[in-house]
């Protein structure tokens, strides 16, 4: 924990180091938060439900994946995008000779002050839709947390996976985008989709555990086989990503000094 | 398993048969080229390393020499870990670096004169800091090291400016620092004086030779200077194309590479001709084996008593040069 602590307090130092950039970051932090959020809205504005689910049961799914994009934002982004950048520079060297975990190190180094905006406007739509549906049953409150940090776990695998290709690839920038983009459907219902879509975002790709199932629990519509797959699917990504990971330094060579 | 990590084994190196072999994508010229590759792409082998073999012992320091792509990195770097290796062995303070054992990266540091470690935005105590937090150094013990490096180096009025701010030559000083805060036992030092101006050379090269005196450390370093050699290491590795040339000491490769001797006259003397002394530059010399020294000054007295002379061994670039391309040094085990 000291390690994580001292890391994160440098990346906070290093991201007020110049205030313009700060300040810029934080505009656009507060813009996109907001983009996630309006669509809905305009949907909304025309029809009473979507797939079964009214705005404020909406809005709950929309609050977890601010949630998630702010985790995907703030330390995932910027964290594993420096492995790709490292793995082609060579800059990954100063990291591996380091008595610690490389996974910790190379996941939590950076953070993107920005995030914090996804995550209070996350806070702030979880918390005014509740307030509008009314106080969610305390099991139902626990799962949905659960639920939330299995999809953050089973989603942060999946990452790592894309990145530990650059090992072999090297540049794997374009497939990191492709990830963001089709993780972006999370921010809808799972059940908007089709079935072979569903059954893509809980599994592949699994947005949908992050986003839709802890709005799902907190209304008490989650059965409990989808909460102990969303569990298993976690616990497979975090190990198997980890496997690969560590798999994957035995193919890095490092860059000529 | 539980190691001694104070004990002389954690810091001997120990490499026996080691390779290393890259598989680098060969890309032809031109755009033609370029989608050919694209579509079929052509893989070379390159042997980095190959069947290299060598023991140091605890508190050594060893010069490891080699022209540019000799391999001196890439074994740096599979010494500390860094890299795996393709074949042999290597046991460094009795652990297999590839393994990575958190106690076996406590008792190494890694310097790239190359590439930084110390945070680019913010001034180098943070780095240091990041550093102790990551070995698990004491509060104490951290403070301790800390002043005793900062002023071994004179690095005080460096440590609260931004590293962006600070020469090259201040940056290597910060960054040795940020090397040793965890007292490691074993110093791969790659090319740490590389840019450097004369003067930071000289304060660099007397705080490695400090520091593996009081503490005995085992020092493996690289260098294209070879003052560094010259004033660093006693004992010399010598890699060319990935293979061992020379394992030996520094002395004993002048004198079997390089066993001739100049001996200069300032000033020119038409008599010293006959002793085989031809005109240079305003200057006479004659050069000799080094057991016929004593003889020829011996004659050049008898003829000039009273002359200004100096006798030189060939410089070590020189010497070091012959064994690249191609003289036979005595290889001692």
């Amino acid at each position: 924990m000291e390690v994580i602590a001292a890391l994160l307090r440098v990346s906070i130092r290093e991201a007020i180091q110049y205030r313009a950039s700060f300040v810029a970051e934080i505009v656009v932090g507060a813009l996109s938060a907001a983009g996630i959020a309006a669509p809905l809205f305009l949907v909304y504005a025309r029809v009473p439900h979507v797939a079964g689910w009214t705005l404020d049961e909406a809005l709950l799914v929309t609050g977890f994946f601010l949630l998630y994009n702010g985790f995907v934002s703030g330390l995932v982004e910027p964290n594993l995008g420096a492995i790709v950048d490292g793995v082609r520079t060579g800059a990954l060297d100063y990291l591996l000779v380091r008595p610690v975990d490389v996974q910790w190190t190379i996941s939590f180094r950076k953070i993107a002050p920005s995030a914090i905006w996804d995550v209070l406007a996350g806070v702030a739509v979880i918390g005014g839709a509740l307030w509008r549906l009314g106080p969610p049953a305390p099991l139902a409150s626990v799962v949905a947390f659960g639920m939330l940090t299995a999809g953050i776990v089973a989603t942060y695998g999946l990452w790592l996976l894309v990145v530990c290709t650059s090992f072999w690839f090297v540049r794997v920038d374009n497939l990191r985008f492709l990830l963001g983009a089709v993780t972006d459907a999370g921010r809808w219902p799972v059940s908007v989709y089709g079935r072979g879509v569903r059954i893509a975002l809980t599994t592949v790709i699994p947005v949908a555990l992050v986003s839709s199932y802890p709005a799902m629990a907190l209304l008490e519509r989650l059965d409990g086989s989808l909460a102990f797959g969303a569990v298993a699917t976690a616990v497979v990504s975090l190990v198997g990503s980890r496997a690969v990971l560590l798999f994957a330094l035995r193919r890095y060579s490092s860059a000529s000094s | 398993m539980i190691r001694d990590t104070t004990g002389p084994e954690a810091r001997l190196i120990r490499v026996t048969g080691l390779s290393k072999t890259y598989r680098v994508p060969v890309t032809k010229p031109g755009l033609r080229g370029s989608i050919a590759s694209f579509f079929a792409r052509e893989v070379r082998e390159v042997h980095a390393v190959r069947d290299l073999s060598f023991r140091i012992e605890p508190g050594e320091r060893v010069g490891f020499l080699g022209p540019n792509g000799a391999g001196k990195t890439t074994t740096l770097k599979m010494l500390s870990g860094l890299l795996y290796p393709s074949g042999g062995e290597v046991r460094v303070g009795g652990f297999v670096p590839q393994e990575r054992d958190p106690a076996f990266l406590q008792l190494v540091t890694l310097v790239m004169g190359q590439k930084q470690q110390l945070l680019w935005d913010l001034p180098a105590r943070e780095t240091f800091e990041l550093n102790r937090a990551m070995y698990g150094v004491d509060r104490k013990e951290f403070t301790e090291t800390l002043d005793e490096l900062i002023a071994l180096l004179r690095a005080e009025p460096l440590l609260e400016k931004p590293v962006r701010n600070l020469s090259l030559g201040e940056r290597m000083k910060c960054e040795l620092i940020a090397a040793l805060v965890h007292r490691p036992m074993i110093l791969f030092l790659d090319e740490p004086t590389i840019g450097l101006d004369v003067e930071m050379q000289v304060q660099v090269r007397q705080f490695i030779a400090e520091h593996n005196r009081r503490t005995g450390a085992t020092v493996l370093l690289t260098s294209h200077y070879m003052q560094d050699i010259a004033a660093l290491t006693p004992r010399l590795l010598i890699i060319d194309e990935g293979q061992l040339r020379y394992d030996g000491a520094l002395d004993e490769l002048t004198r079997t590479v390089a066993p001739e001797r100049r001996i200069v006259v300032h000033q020119v003397l038409p008599e010293l001709a006959a002793l085989g002394f031809a005109v240079t530059e305003g200057r006479m010399v004659a050069t000799v084996p080094a057991s016929e020294v004593n003889a020829l000054l011996q004659r050049v007295f008898a003829v000039a008593p009273l002359v200004e002379l100096g006798v030189e061994v060939p410089p070590l670039d020189e010497v070091i040069g012959r064994v690249f391309r191609g003289a036979s040094p005595t290889e001692t085990p």
